[in-house]
């Protein structure tokens, strides 16, 4: 009976991809593609108005690309960023994690409430920040100037600008840390932790000792995934800032579209996405990296 | 268990700051939603929602295209979710129960999708939908979006059918019923909750999206909400009221729904990353 299924199975033959086929087909057309396309227009000297019709050019893009002062900010914008979100978003999102592991009368409202930053549509959040941060008017000034510390150009400034954007990224993805490290929190063997304190060990060393080791490997590929979406993120910072001041917040992202649709060079803006991608893959080839040594650990 | 009274206080102050660092956008959302343009930008905005103001803004938002933003929104949303279930939902069976050459490949290049920026793809796909004459149209962001939402849908769904033992099929084989028809007779009806979590994540994937709605739609009237709502930033003719009254009315389906579907989101999202 098995075995003839087995048979069966072999028999199947083109049957498998028969079934990717169409996916396969829709994503290559559609995503796999586009990409190889990007990438060799980053070698084209194309422009926005005639977008099917460019002529490779080499690496001239690539060397306008490193004589560009924009080019150093955005890297270092993207670098610092990634960085930061990543940092500050999973610690803000482990310990509201943490602070909402126990039980209590009324937590699964706090956590809802709590979730509500990776909820809402992102455009719809931009728009109460940008009124939040708005200058003459906004109630973030409001507070700042009534501790004494005057009213601050959130967005305005280069000095403010990317810690804003930042202060919201983290508003937007520490709920979704949040959430995945509650349920890395639940696979914590509670004896193990009570064991741990009948032995006499204070909170802070159950927690460095037992907790945290329990939920390391979560958190990382956690962190790995905040870092992607960093890299990737366009509709906050664009809206927020739109790149700006002088393009102190214009993460290599964001200066893609603003190099392909304000200058319409699409050569240039190509390149600038290649760099991002590239970025893009380092961080999800350190994530593989990650996962073959804990496979290794775990066969062990 | 003896707690440390100063411990549990300073966890109730902790997450109390929490709670308001997370809840208070939204809360002021509807507070300036109700608020005046004059309280708003001169007498200094009332910090709570005056609910007496909801018929001016009832009257605000009848002068905003909230409607059409909605349903083009709708449009884009469902259309995604029906072509990304359909693709993905045989993509998920293909990986779950078939060993094939090539296997370990299709998931790689389907994890890889959730890295590459959608800003990488626009000027291409604005190069092809221009001489598809997609440009402009719901159907060219809807094609975009699809590309991106498959990945998530056959992950979500590879995994649920994974569950199903494999016996359930074999009576459907031996009766040589063609697969796709025990894929849509069989395996989908019994992972249902799984297929229904998908959707909603497909539907919101689309109701969200900014970017391709941006780029490929010029027409006014066939922008969705986001866009829509991005129109109004450096705009002055709108009350701040009607403004925040449509976000608040865009952000609430979003809201209440991720919220039902957490769970398989992040179980999505994580198992798409962990086994690629």
């Amino acid at each position: 009976m098995t075995s003839s299924l087995l048979k069966r199975g072999r028999l199947l033959g083109l049957v498998p991809y028969a079934f990717v086929a169409v996916p396969l087909a829709y994503m290559t057309l559609f995503v796999f593609g586009p990409l190889i396309q990007q990438v060799w227009m980053s070698f084209t000297d194309t422009r926005l108005m005639n977008p099917t019709a460019g002529d490779f050019i080499g690496l001239e893009n690539y060397e306008d690309l490193f004589t560009d002062d924009q080019f150093y900010t955005s890297f270092r914008v993207t670098i610092v960023y990634t960085i930061l979100t990543v940092i500050l978003g999973v610690l803000v999102g482990t310990v509201s994690a943490l602070a909402l592991d126990r039980p209590f009368k009324g937590r699964a409202l706090l956590r809802t409430i709590m979730l509500f930053g990776w909820a809402v549509p992102s455009v719809a959040a931009t728009l109460v920040w940008l009124w939040i941060f708005n200058g003459p008017s906004g109630v973030a000034s409001d507070i700042t100037e009534a501790l004494g510390l005057g009213r601050i150009p959130w967005l305005t400034s280069v000095d403010w600008a990317l810690t804003s954007i930042m202060f919201v990224t983290i508003w937007q993805v520490s709920p979704f840390v949040m959430l995945v490290m509650m349920a890395a929190l639940q696979s914590v063997p509670e004896e193990v932790r009570e064991a741990a304190r009948i032995d006499g060990a204070d909170g802070l060393n159950v927690f460095r000792n037992v907790t945290l080791p329990c939920i390391m490997p979560t958190m990382q590929i956690v962190a790995l995934l905040v870092a992607v979406w960093s890299i990737r993120r366009f509709e906050v910072i664009y809206l927020l800032t739109g790149g700006g001041p002088i393009g102190s917040t214009s993460t290599l992202v964001v200066q893609l579209r603003l190099t392909a649709f304000e200058d319409f060079e699409l050569g240039l803006a190509s390149a600038y996405g290649v760099v991002g991608l590239v970025l893009a893959l380092a961080v999800a080839f350190v994530h593989f990296l990650f996962e073959r040594r804990r496979a290794l650990v775990m066969s062990k | 268990m003896k707690t440390n009274p100063l411990l549990s206080l300073l966890r109730v102050l902790l997450i109390a700051v929490l709670v308001t660092f997370a809840g208070f956008p939204i809360y002021w959302m509807a507070t300036t939603s109700l608020g005046t343009d004059t309280q708003l930008f001169n007498t200094g905005q009332v910090p709570y929602p005056q609910l007496s103001n909801l018929p001016d803004l009832i009257f605000a938002l009848s002068e905003v295209p909230v409607l059409r933003w909605m349903s083009n929104t709708a449009i884009i949303a469902f259309g995604n979710t029906v072509f990304s279930l359909m693709l993905g939902s045989v993509l998920g069976y293909a990986l779950s129960r078939f060993k094939f050459h090539g296997r370990g490949m299709i998931g790689f290049l389907m994890f890889m999708t959730q890295v590459i920026p959608e800003a990488l793809l626009v000027v291409p796909l604005y190069a092809m939908f221009i001489s598809l004459g997609l440009l402009n149209s719901l159907w060219g962001v809807i094609l975009a979006n699809v590309g991106f939402s498959v990945p998530v849908a056959a992950f979500i769904l590879k995994g649920a059918i994974d569950a199903i033992p494999y016996e359930i099929e074999e009576s459907a084989i031996i009766d040589s019923c063609p697969r796709i028809g025990i894929l849509s007779f069989i395996v989908l009806p019994l992972i249902a909750p799984s297929l229904a979590a998908a959707a909603v994540i497909c539907f919101f994937g689309g109701w969200n999206e900014f970017l391709f709605a941006v780029t490929f739609l010029m027409d006014p009237d066939l922008w969705p909400a986001a866009v829509g709502l991005a129109s109004f930033i450096g705009e002055y003719e709108t009350p701040l009221s009607a403004v925040m009254g449509t976000a608040l009315m865009f952000s609430i389906p979003a809201v209440v729904f991720f919220l039902l579907v957490q769970r398989k989101i992040v179980a999505g999202l994580t198992s798409g990353a962990v086994k690629g």
